[in-house]
């Protein structure tokens, strides 16, 4: 649940790092990247870590989530003020023609790097060893550790880099709109319900989902006001959850 | 002086909230993240009610209490099917499927500009306007509700909430009908949440969208685990701790624009903090 800040993080440590340090854009990504991924390994020793060798239920998580969240953002509004920023500078840059819909170049990267994240994502998961560790925790914490999995080492892996691609996704926003330190929230429920329309546990399928919520939420718009949008989103979670719990993932435990 | 009746009863308002929503997620173990739309919708229905029928405060509250009550449980009875984190995730949307309505039907609910001019209320002759004598309505009404708590939750029907938390299956074997009395936690937990926001919107004298968004059900939900689950005195504890505490540092002289940031970074470091060192909350006993 703390991913909206993460988020939100990334963005701006971006934004420092390529506008206020000029430092050459993709490498102030990976840097911001790497600095807000290894932030929140710390805050996972911290804060994550003893509740899950006490196995606490899964409203200590959402909790202590909540207050990691609202810590993080108030930093981030502290430090940056609350005012909108911008990354890109200068003119619009005239965008690519294709199939009569226009596109941006900045657009283009950001669906560019959502493709090849979710296609390394997948080899990963199915092929390294690390990535076989990660779904063998998943399906049967247990069984992991009796087949001897590090679970623990697995658990602190798998939150760097889902860290790592949170503040990638950040980052890539920020190429094409403008942030404000509210932007965290709106993309945690975004990132929720679109990992559960496409089935948890399944890269392609957050892939369909995160695809089919964007496609419903601006369709719906050419009918009724934008102004419904987020509650569009929240409406088909619900009816989601109830009538089909996925997609076109592994069926979850209701 | 105002401040201080303000504080209270701002305190009365969520000590409320919090009894409520612990009966749900203290009692009956129900991961409800709503508890912010139910106190929205409340406000909203005290409003309407009051501004656009006119109706007198002794009748308008038992009114608005229903509403919100048979709202909650129109939304519960589907809402029930799911359980632990999707039940978690479903409130949550609805919260947000509230506020969006709110913010959107303009026609009924002013949109963004919320509904003004909300009478203080009267009782019979006595009438309500200083901040003084609002308190003491609001700490009558809060005294009221706790005791009503303690009654219910000693009650057989807090009884089969708490086995229900322990074991549903075992619950159904002995016969008790578990959805009903989900049901009727969430019809309960709504009618006092719609006091609260009847007594919230009589007192501002203002509801608009964004006093009720998501972040208002996360507040009342980390007042019941502050604390305690599962405990009256520690709901009171918690929901006046989390209202006092920030305030205080109000009086310390610091810019608002930090002081605000300040606050929000105290009250995160508060919910670490006691997540990690004391689960069970100040004074709850549903320790793990």
């Amino acid at each position: 649940m703390a991913h909206g800040a993460v988020y939100l993080l990334g963005a701006y440590l971006g934004y420092a790092l390529c506008v206020k340090l000029n430092i050459y854009f993709p490498i102030a990504a990976a840097l911001a990247t790497a600095i807000v991924a290894t932030l929140m390994l710390l805050i996972d020793n911290i804060a994550f870590r003893p509740l899950r060798t006490k196995k606490a239920p899964g409203w200590a998580f959402i909790i202590i989530s909540i207050g990691i969240a609202t810590l993080l953002e108030a930093c981030v509004t502290m430090v940056f003020s609350s005012d909108v920023r911008s990354l890109t500078k200068g003119p619009i840059q005239p965008g690519y023609e294709f199939l009569g819909a226009i596109i941006t170049r900045n657009q283009l990267i950001i669906l560019i790097a959502a493709v090849s994240i979710m296609v390394l994502l997948t080899f990963f998961l199915n092929t390294t060893k690390i990535g076989k560790a990660m779904r063998g925790t998943a399906d049967n914490p247990e069984m992991a550790i009796v087949v001897g999995i590090p679970v623990d080492k697995v658990y602190r892996v798998t939150f760097f880099f889902g860290s790592a691609l949170a503040a990638i996704a950040g980052i890539l926003v920020s190429l094409d709109t403008d942030i404000d330190p509210n932007i965290g929230n709106p993309a945690l429920l975004k990132g929720i319900v679109a990992s559960i329309l496409g089935g948890i546990g399944n890269i392609s399928g957050a892939f369909w989902g995160g695809f089919l919520l964007a496609m419903i939420e601006n369709f719906a718009v050419w009918i009724i006001p934008g102004g419904w949008k987020d509650g569009i989103s929240l409406v088909v979670l619900i009816l989601f959850i109830m009538i089909r719990p996925s997609l076109f993932g592994i069926e979850i435990e209701k | 002086m105002d401040l201080i009746y303000h504080l209270l009863t701002m305190s009365g308002i969520y000590v409320i909230l919090t009894l409520s929503l612990n009966l749900t997620v203290g009692y009956a173990g129900l991961f409800n993240l709503g508890q912010g739309a139910f106190f929205g919708i409340g406000a909203y229905t005290a409003a309407l009610l009051s501004i656009k029928l006119g109706f007198p405060f002794l009748i308008e509250i038992p009114t608005t209490a229903l509403v919100t009550g048979l709202l909650g449980m129109i939304i519960g009875v589907p809402a029930l099917r799911l359980s632990g984190d999707y039940l978690a995730l479903a409130t949550f949307g609805l919260g947000v499927i509230v506020y969006t309505i709110l913010n959107n039907w303009i026609s009924f609910t002013g949109g963004p500009m919320g509904i003004p001019g909300i009478p203080r209320p009267t009782i019979f002759t006595l009438s309500f306007n200083s901040s003084a004598s609002y308190m003491l309505l609001v700490t009558v009404f809060a005294l009221l509700i706790i005791v009503f708590m303690n009654r219910l939750t000693r009650s057989a029907f807090g009884r089969v909430l708490l086995a229900i938390r322990e074991d549903e299956t075992a619950t159904l074997a002995i016969g008790k009908n578990t959805s009903k009395f989900k049901i009727l936690a969430f019809l309960v937990c709504a009618f006092i949440a719609g006091i609260a926001g009847s007594l919230y919107a009589h007192y501002i004298s203002f509801v608009d969208p964004s006093s009720f968004t998501t972040a208002e059900s996360f507040l009342i939900f980390s007042m019941v685990v502050f604390g305690g689950m599962e405990s009256i005195p520690g709901s009171i504890l918690g929901a006046t701790t989390l209202i006092l505490f920030p305030e205080s540092l109000r009086l310390l002289g610091i810019p608002t624009f930090y002081a605000a940031q300040i606050r929000k970074m105290l009250y995160g470091l508060l919910l670490v903090i006691i997540i990690l060192k004391r689960p069970q909350g100040l004074w709850g006993k549903y320790p793990f």
